[in-house]
């Protein structure tokens, strides 16, 4: 009879460390993160150098802003695939705007400029998905089109390289900055304060205030979340006018960083950014996902990016790791959601 | 503020909480009520009686506000509304209790606790900070209440790791959060046993002591006797009656929701032959059941009861192939059979309707046909392999005749059913396969006393055809009113077997309920709860 009794205890062990993983879905993420870092460190030593490490973290900080709004629809149960097209969009205009009417502009009037257009084309995703009760995607698909469309159409379809002064400023402004033994400068950008400032901000939206929570609950199930009286409109417009936001603001950022105003860049990197989000443990049937998660996704996807080459793998491979690295999470994130 | 003509029928000295006036709903061109007018008062328990379709969910709609009525008023505390929204009902205190228990499987025991009651404090504005501390306390207080543990482990439980029994109980400690005037509870019994039901009574008693006054939504007449109270019962999108419960026989309840007589005491007629169908020897599953013995012959009727983690529900799934069982042997007609899939079983001539036949059976949107043929469409097939629909049709037509499915035309989608019709659908489905054994899994779930009658007929009809029929239920009048024997299970062993001539209700209750308390069982998981902290572990 002992025996019997022993049984299900030992079942129990390996089942805590799956429900740990269950609630903690980006411990998955820093595993996959540390298995990675060793493997490339193993065969190429630059990996761990002060260097690629800064470059990890400049790489880091336009994906990580997208990848927060990212985040946000997704925890509603919404997804957004216009943010790369509301980011050139408000990146395009700010600088063309204010190069034509005030080009010695401070770069905060630009900033506020560029999230006001990324606030309003957020919103009207967010009008239509309420309004109309039309799937995200699909509303997101359109106003990708429209956006990039309209701006290449009606603004214009010019480089501009010559950027405002503050913005070009912006770009080279940095927060650390050291030579390395081999005589090389590197430098942390002073924009990663922004990436930091946003990931504060959205872990306080998402964690402590009833807006956040509300997020959430309405990712669970919006029909639940209405019949309880939660203002479901409110929470929509909110998720997409928060993501086009971060957009705008993302795209600026992206502009000053590598001083060129291009109105077709961006457009074309959503998945990446999509995937980093995903990775970080957010489901995209919503309802899940973390601050601290996201950012771990996007380290791991900047990883991806930016290090393979040390490893030898060909850029065009890069691709399949990224896409075999989804596969693998996702089975595993599958397997706890079966076993929960 | 107007002064009401005082309502002379009410017995109750509390005062009127809500009062519902010439209240109509109508969808479409379909009428589900028709001007209903009713007080509810302060301190009282009532029981909201009916069939389904009677227009029970459309009136607790209206009155939690989830739905605005189409004509009438409705006066809460003094105020007079036309449309109540969910927060007006909310900020009244008036709390639903969903059947659906409305909770959000994503989030934590004590978000789901206690959100509402945040939303309701901020008027429903969703700009304010949120204390994790002060959501903690409030939900510590409200699992107190219904007695579930409140460790920071369990608190932080996500919803849907925790068994619905479990759950049931969180959606309403959630009711008790806002000071709550009036506490509807739909079918709140509908997934409880019966020690958890008395555990709800005991819930029941405390809110009414508070002042509350509690409003059940349910088919069960026995359960409404032993909490006790007022009745209010509807038909046909009308009230019929209400009153005291003690001033009415149960008869005359069954009378008034169903205008029938329904006085039945068994329906069991036949009775079994020689051949064995079904031969079930050691079937074990490792942490649900374990040395499973029985056998089914042709033409009987086996029932399988037990309490909620007894493992009669993974007994029912392991027989019907959905979650297969890890040692044992079945014998199908006589043959060994290895059932690994759901295919397997119904290859073998094993029907299974599910417990839950929205989301585990049908499929709601497709059409009655549809959903009829799903299982046999590899026979349905014409020329070139594809289907046909001649073929089909004449299946369909022919299974709504012989169950007497009340439809106007087979291509109308199921959700356009009620709740009886929707069951017959499903083992339609099934006698469309031509099994030889059918496991129907709690088969009267959330079906009124109308369809309930329907489908033990049908039940007997069946064994009558020479099938072998399995009832796995909780609900033990009806094991008693159909089955030739009942196996009782406990702690995924069957613990005893009753031949039901001669067996009554008080019998079956001891033995499930047998060394129940302090058995230091090695449980299965899906106890009640499971999914609550573990105490030190061994």
């Amino acid at each position: 009879m002992s025996g019997l009794l022993g049984e299900p205890a030992a079942a129990r062990a390996p089942s805590s460390t799956w429900r740990s993983l269950t609630r903690r879905p980006e411990l998955v993420t820093l595993l996959l993160i540390v298995a990675l870092s060793l493997t490339i460190g193993l065969i190429n030593d630059r990996f761990f150098s002060v260097q690629n490490g800064v470059d990890l973290l400049r790489s880091s900080i336009r994906t990580g802003i997208f990848a927060l709004g990212v985040l946000t629809v997704l925890a509603a149960g919404g997804i957004d695939v216009s943010f790369t097209a509301i980011g050139v969009f408000a990146l395009y205009v700010t600088t063309k705007l204010t190069m034509s009417v005030w080009p010695d502009a401070p770069f905060a009037l630009m900033a506020l400029a560029s999230l006001a257009i990324g606030l309003g084309l957020g919103l009207v995703n967010g009008l239509i998905v309420y309004r109309f009760r039309v799937p995200s995607l699909i509303v997101t698909i359109g106003t990708q089109y429209v956006y990039r469309g309209a701006l290449l159409a009606f603004v214009g379809t010019a480089y501009i390289t010559d950027l405002p002064r503050a913005m070009d400023a912006f770009g080279r402004a940095t927060l650390l900055q050291t030579t390395t033994a081999d005589g090389i400068r590197v430098s942390l950008p002073a924009a990663f304060l922004v990436l930091v400032a946003v990931a504060l901000l959205t872990w306080y939206v998402l964690r402590r205030t009833l807006l956040g929570r509300a997020v959430y609950a309405v990712g669970g199930s919006l029909p639940i979340a209405e019949r309880l009286g939660f203002n479901v409109g409110r929470v929509l417009l909110f998720v997409f006018g928060y993501a086009g936001l971060l957009a705008g603001l993302g795209g600026l950022v992206h502009g000053a960083m590598n001083r060129q105003a291009n109105p077709f860049d961006l457009v074309g990197s959503e998945l990446d950014i999509i995937a980093a989000v995903v990775l970080g443990g957010a489901r995209v049937t919503g309802g899940t996902g973390s601050v601290p998660g996201t950012l771990l996704g996007v380290v791991l996807v900047v990883i991806i990016n930016n290090s393979l080459i040390l490893m030898g793998v060909p850029s065009t491979w890069q691709k399949v790791v990224i896409g075999a690295i989804i596969l693998v999470a996702s089975g595993i994130f599958a397997r706890r959601s079966a076993t929960a | 503020m107007t002064h009401d003509s005082s309502t002379p029928t009410a017995p109750s000295t509390g005062e009127v909480l809500l009062r519902l006036t010439d209240v109509t709903k109508t969808f479409g061109g379909v009428q589900a009520l028709r001007g209903v007018s009713l007080d509810l008062h302060a301190g009282e328990v009532y029981h909201l009686l009916g069939e389904n379709g009677s227009g029970k969910s459309t009136l607790i709609k209206i009155i939690s506000g989830a739905q605005p009525p189409s004509g009438g008023t409705i006066t809460v505390r003094g105020r007079t509304y036309r449309r109540l929204r969910a927060l007006d009902a909310l900020e009244a205190g008036i709390e639903t209790v969903y059947q659906d228990l409305s909770l959000f499987p994503n989030l934590s025991v004590a978000e789901n606790v206690a959100l509402s009651s945040q939303l309701v404090r901020g008027g429903g504005r969703l700009a304010r900070p949120l204390d994790p501390a002060e959501v903690r306390r409030v939900a510590s207080e409200a699992l107190t209440r219904v007695g579930l543990p409140t460790s920071e482990d369990f608190l932080d439980t996500a919803v849907d790791e925790l068994p619905i029994a479990v759950r049931q109980l969180v959606a309403i400690a959630r009711s008790t959060v806002i000071r709550a005037s009036l506490v509807i509870m739909d079918e709140p019994t509908a997934a409880l046993t019966q020690r958890e039901v008395e555990n709800l009574i005991g819930i029941v008693d405390r809110l009414r002591a508070d002042g509350v006054s509690v409003l059940f939504v349910t088919h069960k007449l026995d359960e409404a006797y032993r909490i006790g109270g007022n009745l209010v019962v509807l038909r046909d999108g009308q009230k019929v009656a209400q009153g005291r419960l003690a001033d009415h026989t149960k008869a005359e309840v069954a009378y008034l929701m169903t205008g029938q007589t329904l006085d039945r005491t068994t329906y069991r007629a036949g009775s079994p032959q020689e051949e064995i169908l079904l031969e079930v020897s050691g079937l074990t599953r490792r942490g649900a059941f374990s040395d499973v013995s029985f056998t089914l012959r042709r033409g009987e009727v086996l029932g399988v009861t037990g309490l909620l983690d007894s493992g009669r529900n993974e007994l029912a799934h392991a027989l019907s192939g959905v979650r297969p069982a890890d040692a044992g042997k079945m014998r199908v007609g006589g043959r060994d059979a290895r059932l690994r899939s759901p295919r397997d079983a119904i290859d073998l001539g094993v029907g299974y309707v599910p417990e839950d036949r929205l989301t585990e059976g049908l499929f709601l949107e497709k059409s009655i046909r549809e959903n009829m043929i799903v299982s046999v469409l590899d026979r349905l097939l014409g020329r070139a392999r594809t289907l046909s629909a001649e073929r089909a049709e004449r299946l369909a037509g022919d299974l709504v005749r012989d169950l007497r499915v009340a439809t106007p035309n087979v291509e109308l989608p199921v959700q356009s059913l009620s709740g009886g019709n929707q069951q017959r659908v499903l083992v339609a489905r099934w006698l469309a396969t031509r099994p030889r054994v059918l496991i129907l899994h709690g088969p009267t779930m959330g079906v009124d006393v109308g369809s309930k009658d329907a489908l033990y007929r049908l039940v007997q009809d069946l064994a009558q055809r020479g099938l072998g029929v399995l009832i796995v239920s909780d609900d033990l009048p009806e094991l008693l009113m159909n089955c030739d024997r009942v196996l009782v299970m406990r702690h995924g062993r069957v613990a005893r077997e009753f031949s039901v001539p001669g067996l009554d209700e008080a019998t079956l209750t001891r033995e499930l309920l047998d060394d129940r308390p302090l058995a230091p069982s090695p449980a299965p998981p899906g106890g009640l709860l499971a999914a609550a902290p573990e105490k030190g572990g061994d």
